[in-house]
């Protein structure tokens, strides 16, 4: 299983490739977020919340991606974070 | 202008991993299988949204009413724990597949196969076989060229609308979504998450493909965990046919000191994600099986046994006996039976109304003229039924309650919520403690199955 890795890896062993970056910051954050967005408005209905807080106008479907992208929003700079401080410290 | 070169040279050599896979047409059973999963899959995933059922969408997640109809069952917020057990029941088929037979899922059912499959077809038809494919890739930008690309970009993002647009049906009643589609009058939402949608359908099934397979999957990471020796895996059998070489039909393999491996690399040509199976197990292999269709035709061809590279297990290709029924399989099988039957139950056993107490938040308790404790709720009746109900509300736990109803009926039609305000007197003397427990009982008149239960609490002054 590795093997073929290894073959992958021969040439060039530390870059990883640029669409597995990108996909490491948006993808997760994307499924935590869906997640997330599907367990809050299950038990919170986002126009109640935008009434409470002032946002009368918004519509439920515009509470919900609303919802959906802040969530997404902070969970991807979370995973910015995240693959920010997994470089090493020292440069050689 | 160094630095600047040695820069380019390592963002070329990221970008240069990734070579274009053109899998090349398979026809066999395996194939078969697969065409039959698209069909029925996107089939079904194109036709459910249109069919109707009692004058409402048959299937439908109504997002703005926060209601879902699923035939004539009508689920609510407060069902949220079904779609939960719904979810953990298909995570445990996930892994009851998995663990007896490799990457069904994958190599079958899985939406980017699935899309992936269709879109490889629209691919085929405008710009032909995989060496005509190849070959237009390379050659300069023609007119020709140019016409075969923006045809097949065009019939990709025709259907990738098409898509979002249904995806989006499962969520907003399709058919007024259609009206104001063909108006232009959709709304602002809808309309991003028909483009969202149809994004990500375009993106994944005509440019990232087995990328997402490989870099984004994370069932694709995690389904070792449940493969042993016993699952059936796809694999070549190196002992038949190594050493591997070209011959013709009449070839005395002996003599020449040939296995049965032929070396056409048609294997390697079908192969959706670029991978060569004869190299052995590797984690890129989504167990299509493709090369396995590909492979018995050549076998065939040749005269030779099928099966070269076949469904098998670790253990047989060791010479060691298969087992079927092994302790995850079984643990796997009880598990999803345990909890697809609880499931059943409480769907069978569900009551179709919601009651909800909900406090004064002003006070705490009240005093009356007459020297009563008062307390005051709102009650909040949810109708999950079909059809409209009126409700008896009778409540216990202290004597000589007295029960004020502003409303005197209580009707509820099917799918609304009602919210009754309440206030409950009792008398100081007959309170024990301050806070004492009270149960809210409301039965149907029409139905009286159809009845709930709920405690709350009736708040007093301190009892010295």
């Amino acid at each position: 299983m590795h093997q073929d890795n290894e073959n992958r890896d021969n040439n060039n062993n530390t870059e990883t490739p640029v669409i597995q970056k990108v996909i490491a910051v948006l993808w997760p954050s994307f499924l935590t977020s869906g997640a997330a967005s599907i367990l809050f408005f299950a038990y919170f209905d986002p126009q109640l919340l935008m009434q409470v807080s002032g946002y009368g106008a918004i519509s439920r479907m515009g509470g919900y991606t609303t919802g959906f992208f802040l969530f997404w929003l902070l969970t991807s700079l979370t995973c910015v974070m995240m693959c920010y401080f997994q470089r090493p410290c020292e440069k050689k | 202008m160094k630095p600047d070169k040695v820069t380019e040279e390592v963002v070329d050599e990221a970008f240069a991993k990734h070579k274009k896979v053109y899998p090349r047409e398979v026809h066999g059973m395996f194939a078969t299988f697969r065409l039959l999963g698209v069909v029925i899959l996107l089939g079904g995933y194109y036709l459910v949204p249109w069919l109707q059922w009692d004058g409402h969408q048959a299937i439908l997640f109504d997002l703005p009413a926060r209601k879902f109809y699923i035939f004539s069952l009508t689920f609510w917020p407060q069902d949220f724990i079904y779609l939960a057990v719904l979810l953990i029941i298909a995570a445990f088929t996930l892994f009851f597949f998995t663990a007896l037979a490799g990457r069904l899922w994958c190599g079958y059912a899985c939406p980017q196969t699935v899309w992936t499959e269709v879109f490889l077809w629209i691919e085929r038809k405008v710009e032909g076989s995989r060496n005509k494919q190849i070959k237009l890739d390379k050659s300069p930008l023609t007119k020709y060229k140019l016409s075969r690309k923006l045809i097949k970009h065009s019939l990709w993002i025709l259907l990738s609308l098409w898509t979002g647009f249904t995806f989006v049906g499962y969520f907003t009643p399709i058919l007024e979504l259609g009206e104001s589609f063909i108006q232009l009058t959709l709304g602002p939402w809808e309309f991003f998450w028909i483009f969202f949608y149809a994004f990500a359908t375009y993106g994944n099934a005509g440019w990232m493909r087995e990328q997402v397979c490989i870099y984004m999957c994370p069932y694709a990471r995690f389904q070792s965990a449940m493969l042993d020796n016993d699952t059936l895996v796809i694999s070549y059998d190196e002992k038949r046919g190594e050493p591997r070489g070209s011959r013709n039909k009449k070839t005395d393999l002996q003599s020449k000191g040939l296995g049965e491996c032929v070396d056409c690399t048609l294997c390697v040509q079908v192969c959706p994600t670029g991978i060569d199976i004869r190299e052995g197990m590797q984690y890129q292999c989504i167990g299509c099986a493709s090369c396995v269709d590909v492979c018995n035709q050549v076998m065939d061809k040749m005269g030779y046994a099928r099966n070269l590279v076949s469904y098998t297990t670790l253990n047989t290709i060791e010479g060691k006996k298969t087992r079927l029924l092994r302790p995850r399989i079984i643990i796997y099988f009880l598990l999803l039976v345990v909890i697809s039957s609880a499931l059943f139950y409480k769907m069978a056993t569900r009551v179709p109304l919601e009651l909800d107490i909900v406090r004064d938040r002003n006070a705490l308790y009240r005093e009356t003229n007459e020297g009563l404790i008062e307390n005051i709720y709102v009650l909040k009746v949810i109708n999950m039924d079909n059809i409209t109900h009126q409700y008896k509300l009778s409540v216990t736990g202290v004597e000589n309650m007295k029960v004020v109803q502003r409303k005197s009926t209580i009707i509820v039609s099917s799918g609304e919520m009602l919210d009754l305000p309440l206030s409950i007197q009792i008398d100081p003397a007959d309170l024990d403690s301050a806070s004492v427990s009270l149960v809210f009982k409301l039965v149907s008149m029409e139905t009286p199955d159809v009845k709930v239960e709920e405690p709350g609490r009736f708040i007093g002054p301190l009892v010295r």
